[in-house]
């Protein structure tokens, strides 16, 4: 089966892209063949809390764990998919009519302990992965009944039923070191990981500092780190973090703050990439209490007119954020037609008088204020403001990340306790895929794993989430997504998107080379770095 | 009051803590929530849960706590996966150290001025002392910490702006953290030095010809300190308490900031090793504040 049935015109600019890209690969490739010297600093602001790729939570982990641990399938630097630890791999259908995805593993990859990566490594991490003991992405596999190995650099898993999220989530396996996870133990391995990544693991104090080495055997010789040691520093605050670069400490910082970010293009020696996060705000509308306003789409629509996001983002977050209609660009299921509702308070008080509020309601509106992003607290003050200016008055409420989160997350039984609006957050990706996201926000909640927070009931998009889940081919699935984000933009179901984050990398041009990846979902892997002159 | 009777007091105070902290860090929400992926479904919820032991009734809870706390066993960090009292010892060092160099700043900056506001009482040195140590307490402590990293390691360039790698890193964080209470401190040492000064030895010594330096540092000062050394093991408390702030600001590695992303992370082995260690530390010091009294006048003796 083809995976990206492409016309001839686009395979004609995928050509001539893969061309320029490998001319680029060998250049680099030139670049890359010396041993890797020196050392960097760079500074994060904030710590993964741990290094197992099977009990990762908080989105900064990925940041970590991916520089160590890889998968069989990423996305390199010009966003394209690229097969990975997979040498190939090809869906097929069963004998019983049941999907196989047959995956051939590249030859010659090491672990950082020295020992190869086969499919009993594979298969071994399936099995990690699958275990809720001890794995918190167990349900990521849960649609494969079954491992076969083939041969040593070979494997096929059996599907118990069609998993589109699989495929588009890089195939969802790490690669784990079988033995030494049974030499050394669990805990063991969590402390002194071991994986097949550009960096291996040297040392780590928490809340202070990563160091990471150059993996001398790394099976990409044209994408291995020029440098030889990375320390990674963590500097939560802000202005110390500002500081740290500018007097020399460290050469490559994390989320330079919105601010600040003209002052650091006007640097002289400094290079600057702002990037869009995989994080998006939206604003979720309680839709399943009786007596809810929100159950009428009008005063959902309204609200959507009350919000002036351009000015929120221009103002408040100093131009660093992206504005969109539902799904991201560059993400799956993109459409240009959709365009995010115009600032219109005139609209937004007919449409509330039409619903039956001629005078407004009141209603409490939850605000997150721990900064997961930049700037959030302040958004949620100014969109609630906004609300309120039209006649959805907003009783503001702030929680911290904790309380937050448990609120978002609804009952599993009785009617869920958010009873207004509540803003949110949630990654899709980058590009993203918006499946999984929908999977937890947009479809109604059903024990099993659906809608975890979703505060919607629709059924006709309920089927369709559920028929994208169940559709491997990528071209019919990405029809189903656009089909889906009409829906949810014309319903506004599932929240309100407003923007998305923009984040922002400085590094010292005249010493360090450093081009930005995206390891699964964000864009902070130390993959093409070295240094421009001997340290 | 004897030592063993005091101990006896502190024992019940940190076995209150530890009953407080349970309790509270139970009440402010679900671990689960945080530590789980977004979207991970009911079963994967269950199993950690029981894997965490958090499925038990919370009386169940607190007697198995305290039971392996009695040990030293404070079990794993839900997020960090290693023991929580490692963790937390690992950190304490750095903590310790900059409470007791902010200790240090302060009291070097309170006693002289103080006894030198006592004797030169109305003069411009007085009024300076007054206005120096109000600016310390006016300014909260991340604002000073901003300032100082601003100043010395971004303009200067004299001392680092942050981490824990030389006796240098500690400077800036200590008088972040040490200068908001030189106001108060400096205030009892002033007032204490008045009441001295203008006792009878001190006017017998100045009949008897010593001199007013001698007088005032080594005679004055020795009783007008004692009530400056009551209240250090509440500044040290204090101190432990604030350092959190100057910890996030300085990137220092220490305890406060790991307790309190945990209490953010509802992560409560962590939260719970965290309150019980400062707790002993808090009796501790004070039990040291007690004893000191004596060394300082003779004429205070325990029992």
């Amino acid at each position: 089966m083809q995976q990206h049935p492409a016309s001839a015109r686009s395979k004609l600019t995928i050509t001539i892209g893969a061309l320029a890209f490998g001319a680029m690969t060998a250049l680099w490739g030139t670049a890359q063949a010396a041993p890797a010297t020196g050392s960097l600093t760079v500074a994060f602001g904030a710590e993964s809390t741990t290094l197992d790729p099977v009990r990762i939570s908080a989105g900064v982990d990925h940041y970590f764990v991916g520089q160590i641990f890889e998968m069989l399938v990423r996305r390199n630097a010009s966003l394209q998919d690229e097969n990975w630890l997979a040498e190939s791999w090809k869906l097929e259908t069963g004998k019983d009519g049941k999907p196989v995805l047959d995956v051939r593993l590249r030859k010659g990859v090491k672990f950082h302990n020295g020992d190869p990566l086969t499919a009993e490594d594979m298969e071994f991490s399936w099995q990690r992965q699958r275990d809720p003991k001890g794995s918190f992405f167990s349900h990521y596999v849960s649609s494969v009944e079954r491992f076969e190995i083939v041969d040593a650099h070979r494997f096929k898993l059996h599907f118990k039923e069609p998993d589109a999220q699989f495929l588009v989530g890089n195939l969802q396996l790490w690669a784990m070191p079988k033995k030494y996870i049974q030499k050394v133990g669990e805990e063991e391995f969590a402390r002194k990981p071991v994986g097949t990544g550009p960096w291996k693991f040297v040392s780590r104090t928490v809340k202070d500092e990563l160091k990471l080495e150059a993996f001398d055997d790394y099976w990409n010789k044209n994408k291995r780190p020029g440098v030889k040691t990375l320390t990674i520093k963590v500097i939560p605050e802000d202005l110390t973090r500002v500081a740290a670069f500018k007097t020399g400490k460290v050469d490559w910082i994390d989320n330079v703050p919105p601010s600040m970010i003209e002052e650091f293009r006007k640097m002289p020696g400094v290079k600057t990439a702002t990037l869009v996060s995989g994080n998006n705000l939206f604003l979720n509308f309680n839709t399943q209490m009786p007596k809810s306003p929100f159950n009428d789409v009008r005063v959902r629509q309204a609200a959507a007119h009350a919000i002036d996001v351009d000015a929120i983002i221009k103002r408040v977050l100093f131009g660093q954020g992206e504005r969109y209609a539902q799904v991201g660009k560059g993400s799956n299921g993109y459409d240009p037609a959709l365009k995010p509702y115009a600032y219109d308070p005139k609209r937004a008080r007919e449409l509330l008088k039409q619903a039956g509020y001629p005078n407004g309601f009141d209603t409490p509106c939850y605000n997150l204020t721990t900064p997961r992003e930049p700037g959030v607290k302040e958004v949620g003050e100014a969109m609630y403001a906004y609300l309120s200016s039209v006649g959805i008055r907003c009783q503001v409420r702030n929680l911290e990340y904790g309380a937050w989160i448990s609120l978002g997350k609804r009952g599993r039984s009785g009617p869920p306790e958010m009873d207004g609006v509540l803003s949110w957050m949630w990654s899709q990706g980058l590009p993203g895929d918006p499946g999984l996201a929908w999977s937890g926000h947009l479809h109604s909640y059903q024990p099993g794993g659906w809608g975890t927070y979703s505060y919607t009931n629709d059924a006709e998009v309920d089927a369709l989430i559920e028929k994208q889940r169940q559709t491997m081919d990528p071209a019919a699935r990405t029809e189903l997504l656009k089909q889906i984000a009409r829906l949810k933009h014309e319903r506004v179901l599932g929240g309100l998107p407003t923007y998305r984050p923009l984040v922002t990398f400085a590094w010292r041009e005249d010493k360090v080379h450093y081009v930005p990846w995206p390891i699964r979902d964000y864009w902070r892997a130390f993959q093409e770095v070295s240094l421009k002159q001997a340290q | 009051m004897s030592i063993a009777k005091r101990l006896l007091h502190g024992l019940v105070s940190i076995l209150g803590a530890s009953v407080i902290i349970f309790l509270i860090s139970r009440l402010s929400g679900d671990p689960l929530a945080l530590l789980l992926p977004a979207d991970a479904p009911p079963d994967v919820i269950e199993q950690t849960r029981q894997h965490l032991g958090l499925d038990q009734p919370l009386v169940a809870q607190y007697l198995k706590f305290l039971g392996h706390a009695l040990t030293g066993d404070f079990g794993n960090s839900y997020r960090w996966q290693e023991p929580a009292l490692g963790l937390i010892l690992d950190r304490l060092p750095a903590t310790v150290e900059l409470a007791l160099a902010a200790l240090a700043f302060s009291i070097a900056m309170a006693v002289p001025f103080g006894v030198l506001s006592a004797v030169h009482r109305g003069s411009w040195f007085d009024r300076f002392a007054k206005v120096f140590a109000m600016v310390g307490q006016a300014m909260p402590n991340f604002w000073v910490g901003l300032l100082l990293i601003l100043f010395f390691a971004v303009q200067l360039n004299w001392l680092p702006a942050f981490g824990r790698e030389s006796w240098s890193s500690l400077v800036l964080p200590a008088i972040a953290l040490g200068w908001y209470p030189v106001a108060a401190q400096t205030r009892i040492v002033r007032s204490a030095m008045l009441d001295v000064l203008d006792s009878d030895y001190i006017r017998m010594g100045r009949a008897m010809g010593l001199p007013e330096r001698v007088l005032v540092w080594k005679y004055a000062l020795r009783n007008a300190a004692i009530p400056l050394v009551t209240i250090l093991g509440v500044y040290f408390a204090a101190m432990l308490g604030g350092a959190f702030v100057v910890e996030v600001i300085f990137a220092w590695p220490g305890v406060g900031r790991t307790v309190v992303e945990a209490v953010f992370a509802r992560d409560f082995p962590v939260v719970q090793a965290g309150v019980m260690l400062t707790s002993v530390l808090f009796v501790l010091s004070n039990l040291l504040v007690d004893l000191s009294y004596s060394l300082i006048d003779p004429r205070i003796r325990h029992g």
